[in-house]
Order: C-alpha cells, then structure tokens, then sequence
C-alpha cells in the first residue's frame, strides 16, 4: 500500500525532469556565455519562441487527448497568407478575426475525421495538412505576399513597455490554456478521454465532443501562430512555416506530455519550446554545422519520449 | 534440508521482494510435490501475484533460492522460465488472435521439413497425439479469435504442454468461464496431474480449491500463514486463514429481504440485438436487487449494454417511471437515472492514470464546476466522504487509481456513481477478480443502496452470489430470459435449470 509514495515521487521526477534539465542547462550556457542571461538575450530567446510557442499550446492539447495533430503548418501557411490577403478588402483585425475562425473549422475537420469517421489522427491530419497547402498554393497563386500595415506589424514587431509583443501573447496564452487545461471541464474531460476514451463515454460524457474540441483548440493555435508570423514577417510564402508541426510536436513531447495521451501540462510544452529555441541558438553561437544539428534535436526528441515510453513500460 | 529433492518440483526457500515503501513477500519458504495440484490463496495485495512474477523471472528477488527439479532456477525473463518448462497462463489470453489453433500452439516448436518448410503433416500428427490424451475437442484450424475463452486456455494449456511444460501456473483460470467449461477444465487439470504435470493454481473461488486441490497455501500480507492438505482443513478455516479475522462466512443469511411490492422504476420491453440479444423483456422496481444469471455467453453484458445505450439496439423499448426514453447515447441514460458498473473495470470505468478523485466526479464533474471552471475543494470534499462511506483503501483522493486493488478499484467505480443519485444501477459482474473480504463488502454495498430506494440489476455468473444477494433472479440464456424465480429459491435449483438449458 506504501507502494504510491514511490510512485508519486518517480511520477513527480518525470513531470518536473524537464524542468530540471532546463535550469542546469540555463546555468551552464551562463558560465560559458556571460551575457546568456542579460535581459536583450532572454527576449530575444523568447521571441524566437513565440510562434512556435502559440502553435505548440495547440498540439499539446490534441496529443494529451491522444490525438496527432500535422495539419498546423500547413494551416499556419494558410492562415497567414489569408491574413496578409484579406488586409487589401478588409480591415486588419477582421482579417485576424476570420483567419483564427477558419483555423478553428479546420481543426473541427480533423476531430470530425478521427472522432466520428475513426481515421487515426495522425492520417487524418496528413489527409487534411495536404489538402490546406493546396489550398495555400491555390490562395497564392504560388507567389509571396506582402503586406504594409504598421498596426498590424505591431502585432510580430511591436513592444510593450521593454517587452515584445509576441511575447506577451505567447505568456498570456500559456497561463490562459494551462487555466483552462487544469481547471474547467473541457481539460479535466481532455485528460480523461486521453487515457481512457471508452470509459469517459461510459460515464455519461459527451465524449466525441471533447475529443473534436481538442482539435478545434490544435486549428486555433495554429491560426494565431499564423498571425503572428505574418505580423512579423509581413510577407508570406507558399512555404511558410513547413516542418513547424514538427517543432511543435517536439516540444510538447519533450515538456513531458505523454505520447498515448491522457497526462500533459502547457507550461512544461513551452519549457520544452524554450529549450529546444535555447539550444539552437547556442548551436549556431559555437558554429555547429546546422546538419549537425537535425541530428541532434532528434536524438533529444528520442531520449525524451523513449524515457516516458520506457518508463511505462517498465511498470 | 530433509526433503528428498526430487520429490519437489519447486522448492523456495527465504523468498523476499520489497517494493520501495513496502514489503511486497517477507521469507516464503514453499514446495510444490511432483505431480501435485496446489492452490494458492489470499486476498489482493498478499502477495500471490509477486509470487508468481518471482517464480518466472518477471521481477527480480532481493533474497532468496528458489530451485526447480533440484536445480537452482534464476530466470531472467518469463520467457526463460517458458523454455525450462514453467508455464503461465494467465487470466487475459494471450494467443495470438489471427493464427489458427494449431500455429498457437506450436509457435516457436515448429518442426521443419528438409527444406525448411514447415512440417505441417507432422505437426498435425503429434498435435493429434497430444489432444487425444488429454481428451481435447478443439477445431485445429480455427482462427484463436474465434474461439470462446474457455476453448482459448484450452489452446493454452496444449500449447505448454508441446513446450514440454512440467510446471504449470494457473492464474484464475475459471474468471470468465461458465460452469460445465469449468468442469472440463477440472478435467483436464486432473489428466494434466496423471501425466506427471504439477500445477499452482491461484483463484479466489474456494468451491474449486477443495475440489481439486491437494494442498493449499494461504497467504497474507506478503507471509505466508500455512500450507495444509486439503483434506484436513474446512472453508471457514480457510476464509479465516486469508482475512485474518473470524469472517462469518455466512453474511448472506442475515440479508433482510425487502420485497415490497412497488410501482416499477425500470421497464424493459422485447429488446434485441442480434445474435446476442434476443427479445428481452422484464420490469424492477424501487429498493429491489434484481438479479440477472446465465451461463457465459447467454448475451447477459449485451444486455446491460444496451440498457445503458453503450450499444445500440435493435428493436425494442425502455421505460423509465411508465415513461418511454429513447437513448442514444450514455450520457442520454445518465440523464435518465440508469448506471451502469461495467464488466471489465479498467477497460471501460476507470482511467488508470489519473487521480482517484478525477475518476470518482467524471459523470458529475458539472456539478463541481460553474461556468466550466471546476472548484477542486468541492470535489475533494465529496472524495473524502465516499472514501469514507465506501471504506476505499487509499492513500487519499489524489492516489492515482492504477496503484489501487482491484476491490478498492471497484468501489472507486461504484461510488462515481452514487452521486448521480441512480434510480437504476447496473452490475455487471461487480465482484469479478476481487477477494473475499471486498465481495462481503460489495454485496453490502448493494442491498443498502436497495434499501435507500435504487433498483440494483445484480448481474453475474456466480449462482451463489446472485441467489444470496437478489431480492428475485431472472436466468438468461441465449439472449432470452428463460426463468424467473422469486428470493428463497435454493441455487441447487438454479443451477440445475441454467445446466439443463445448455443442452
């Protein structure tokens, strides 16, 4: 009976490892590089972060309801050069305004095709990531587009007081979505039906809802991330933001959110984003080649779902 | 040491497994005699299954021999133990489904023609052979998913054997048997004996230990209390052996039965679900158990299901209070007052990685919450006071379900759905795998919840426990029901009519 102590305390290792490894790694980067930790190069780390930053609180959500989500950079490509393009009829927050919808009816596509028709997400999300790049291709007619609108630039570029705006954003979404995930029915249903669809079902919830709203949240994300881009960018190309649901994935997995779903935590996704930012950064500060570097961020994507995975199956 | 070695098929001796917090087995000293049959009792968390985990090499010892044949036995893996002739199996099937009878069986043992094919003639041969000793009846080219559960330990039974098993482990064999396919497994168990197999054979169901068993070991709180022949010992020793207090094993003759004739809560009318379900038909009312018994495959959990709306019906009608409800879907029976306690707990009631109070307030977490936002101290507050009233074993509301035992796991599911305030509660099953101590305490759980006014529908294959607990059984076989009988019939006569409907 004694046994939990043991559990929890192993539990508490693996929820907070990342943590852990993240200052360690802070502290070191601050002995060999004594301006890692001035206030310019903080900001600048989490500027960098923001986009992904936005999209990762998505993917977080979808993966701890065990779902998979790949359709978001494409649909980050879709929402910006919208975004860009609606801004010559339309004012620029209408624009922002529809473009975060149409994120969201995507996202609502891919939990209809998991939840109601049962395509596995990871399918159903490359069906869809496919079809949305079409469409940015179709949208673009192949060429970048470019935007003038310093109210809208504001949004990628501009500053609160000492702050950047992205960044503002980005800490506003993380505590707004962790609330959310910790302390209202939707995340405590996204937890549950994550470890245990069926049994949700069985008890009386509206299970297929949940499942689809998680998605709808992964479309949502992805749409604002695509906002900012364009804000920050104020030009956007075809091929825009590919390889970013990569990112995103590997963030939140590396925050610690279980990969069959069920346990997961926000915070820890954007720790897990930080990280990854922290060490390309620092890569091309020591001028590792950035082949090198691919290599490396998969074998810390390995090790950081093979410890969960292991871990679990050792139990 | 006095024993002759060879006498022994096991030996253990000083036998110690801590897991961090606790003392998981405290120096077992245990044999097993050649060609024996011996059981293994205790309740959940004594120990048994760190036994067995020891034994094949699934977990590591701290301290401690253990010798097979004579031989010091160190295995690493069970599949080591498989290959020494210790063989498992367990109470979850674990054939492989798409390969037929045959491959199962001989996976791994294949034998080969010269050019490397595989022998299919020969194998049918010795697979011949082996069935016709042993008096089996399988179809050898049947797919394993196709199979019942019981023809499936059968296939693993006569899979151990072709791996030369002179050791076999049963865990719960008889948990999702029916009655004559537990005979035959008796059967088989004593031709398995006269060919010089010994078995461990672990169960919760005492009626089996003394028909089969030679000798019995008990243990407790990770010790071991005795090992005795059979013979010399009774039940009541035995229940008390395991619980460690004077139990009164008779609890079932103090139920006071309460059968008032009331208005009907719950109406069932003719409903179908083709092949199991076939036109299901009965009434319950308010403070009553009604039972529900039949063989395994008499389409009894269909039937919940489809009460509850986990599965949709063919034809047919529900009323609640007089009223037709149509249901679509569980949420919409919630909403109607039914529950259901399914049968397989971890598989459709619980969710193993989260807390125990996460789980408990699932079906009720709009209660606990306004405008979506959950107020925690609320749902702690209903935790504690359902541990409390359910005496759940648990380290507190924040205790992940998976580390709980399977009786405590049981209660976890039966009190997240008492504060849905249940006019129907379903269970399927309810005691299955769980020990002696924690059934006394669900049957107790259930005619109080009946006396507080729910219509408990007792669901279970165990003729003894649905006669004890039911205020009135209904027997379903083949997706019908084909006999009611009201409280006080003996289930001598039960049994008889389930048996004989089987032919």
């Amino acid at each position: 009976m004694k046994k939990i102590n043991f559990n929890a305390h192993a539990y508490s290792i693996k929820k907070n490892g990342i943590l852990f490894i993240f200052i360690l790694f802070c502290i070191f980067l601050s002995v060999i590089t004594p301006n890692f930790l001035s206030w310019t190069n903080i900001l600048n780390v989490l500027r960098q972060s923001s986009i992904i930053g936005i999209m990762a609180i998505g993917t977080t959500f979808v993966i701890i309801g065990a779902g998979f989500d790949i359709s978001v950079s494409s649909v980050l490509a879709l929402t910006a050069a919208m975004c860009v393009g609606l801004q010559n009829y339309i004012h620029w927050s209408l624009a922002i305004f529809i473009v975060l919808i149409i994120g969201s009816l995507i996202g609502l596509l891919n939990g209809f095709l998991t939840a109601k028709i049962h395509i596995p997400a990871i399918i159903a999300t490359l069906g869809t990531m496919t079809i949305v790049r079409g469409l940015v291709y179709l949208y673009t007619g192949g060429y970048p587009l470019y935007v003038e609108a310093p109210q809208f630039a504001f949004i990628g570029n501009g500053y609160l007081g000492p702050i950047p705006f992205p960044v503002v954003l980005l800490v506003i979404m993380v505590v707004v979505w962790q609330f959310i995930l910790v302390k209202t029915r939707f995340g405590r249903y996204t937890c549950a039906l994550g470890g245990n669809k069926e049994a949700v079902r069985l008890s009386g919830v509206k299970v297929d809802y949940y499942h689809i709203l998680t998605f709808v949240v992964g479309g949502l994300m992805a749409s604002m991330a695509g906002v900012v881009y364009a804000a920050r960018l104020l030009s956007v190309t075809p091929l825009a933001g590919q390889t970013y649901e990569l990112d995103a994935i590997a963030s939140t997995v590396i925050g610690g959110t279980s990969v069959s779903g069920g346990e997961g935590s926000v915070v820890r996704t954007l720790i897990g984003v930080l990280l990854l930012t922290i060490i390309a950064n620092v890569f091309n500060l020591l001028g590792v080649h950035i082949y090198v570097q691919y290599v490396i961020k998969g074998a810390i994507i390995l090790s950081a779902v093979g410890f969960d995975t292991y871990s679990k199956f050792r139990e | 040491m006095k024993e002759k070695p060879e006498k022994l098929i096991l030996k253990v001796r000083g036998l110690s497994k801590t897991f961090p917090g606790v003392k998981a087995l405290d120096n077992i000293d245990f044999d097993i005699y050649r060609d024996e049959v011996h059981a293994l009792l205790g309740e959940n968390g004594a120990g048994k299954s760190t036994l067995i985990k020891l034994l094949v090499g699934a977990y590591k010892k701290d301290e401690g021999e253990i010798y097979l044949n004579g031989r010091k036995a160190d295995f690493h893996s069970p599949a080591q133990a498989f290959k020494n002739g210790v063989s498992v199996i367990y109470q979850e099937n674990s054939l492989i489904p798409q390969l037929t009878v045959i491959q199962n069986i001989f996976l791994g043992m294949e034998s080969f023609t010269r050019l490397a094919l595989i022998d299919e003639a020969k194998i049918f041969q010795e697979y011949n052979e082996i069935s016709k000793k042993l008096g089996f009846k399988l179809p050898p080219h049947e797919e394993a998913r196709n199979l019942g559960v019981a023809e499936q330990k059968l296939v693993e039974i006569l899979k151990a054997l072709i791996h030369k098993a002179n050791f076999i482990i049963m865990d719960e064999p008889t948990a999702s048997l029916s009655k004559n396919e537990i005979e035959h497994l008796f059967r088989i168990i004593s031709e398995l004996k006269s060919n010089h197999v010994s078995i461990l054979y672990i169960t919760h169901i005492l009626g089996e230990v003394f028909k089969i068993a030679d000798r019995i070991t008990v243990l407790r709180d990770g010790k071991k209390i005795k090992t005795i022949p059979t013979k010399k010992v009774d039940r009541k020793e035995v229940i008390n052996m395991m619980v460690g207090e004077d139990l009164k094993s008779s609890y079932l003759a103090k139920i006071t039965k309460i059968n008032k004739k009331k208005k009907t809560v719950l109406k069932v009318r003719d409903v179908q679900r083709k092949p199991r379900v076939n036109g299901v038909s009965f009434e319950a009312s308010p403070g009553e158990v009604l039972g529900i018994t039949g063989l395994t495959g008499a389409g009894k959990t269909e039937l919940t299901r489809l009460i509850f709306a986990a599965d949709k019906m063919d034809s047919g009608k529900i009323l609640i209070d007089d009223k037709p409800v149509i249901l679509h879907s569980p949420s919409d029976a919630v909403k109607q007052g039914i529950s259901l306690v399914p049968e397989d707990r971890k598989k459709d009631a619980l969710i193993l990685i989260l807390e125990l109070y996460k789980n408990l307030t699932l079906p009720t977490l709009p209660s606990f919450s306004s405008k979506g936002i959950i107020s925690s101290k609320k749902e702690f507050n209903i935790a504690y006071r359902l541990i409390e009233k359910l005496d759940i074993k648990t380290s507190g509301p924040n205790q992940v379900v998976k580390y709980l035992s399977g009786g405590n796991q049981q209660k976890v599911v039966i009190s997240k759905w008492l504060q849905t305030e249940p006019k129907v509660l379903i269970m399927d099953e309810p005691t299955r795998g769980i020990d002696v101590k924690a059934k006394l305490e669900i049957y107790n759980i259930v005619r109080q919840l009946a006396k507080s006014g729910v219509c408990v529908i007792f669901v279970s294959s165990e003729v003894p426990e649905v006669v004890s607990v039911s205020d009135r059984i209904l027997i379903l076989s083949k997706g019908k029901i084909s006999g009611e009988f009201s409280h006080g019939v003996g289930q001598e006569e039960i049994m008889r009519i389930i048996l004989e409907q089987d032919k």
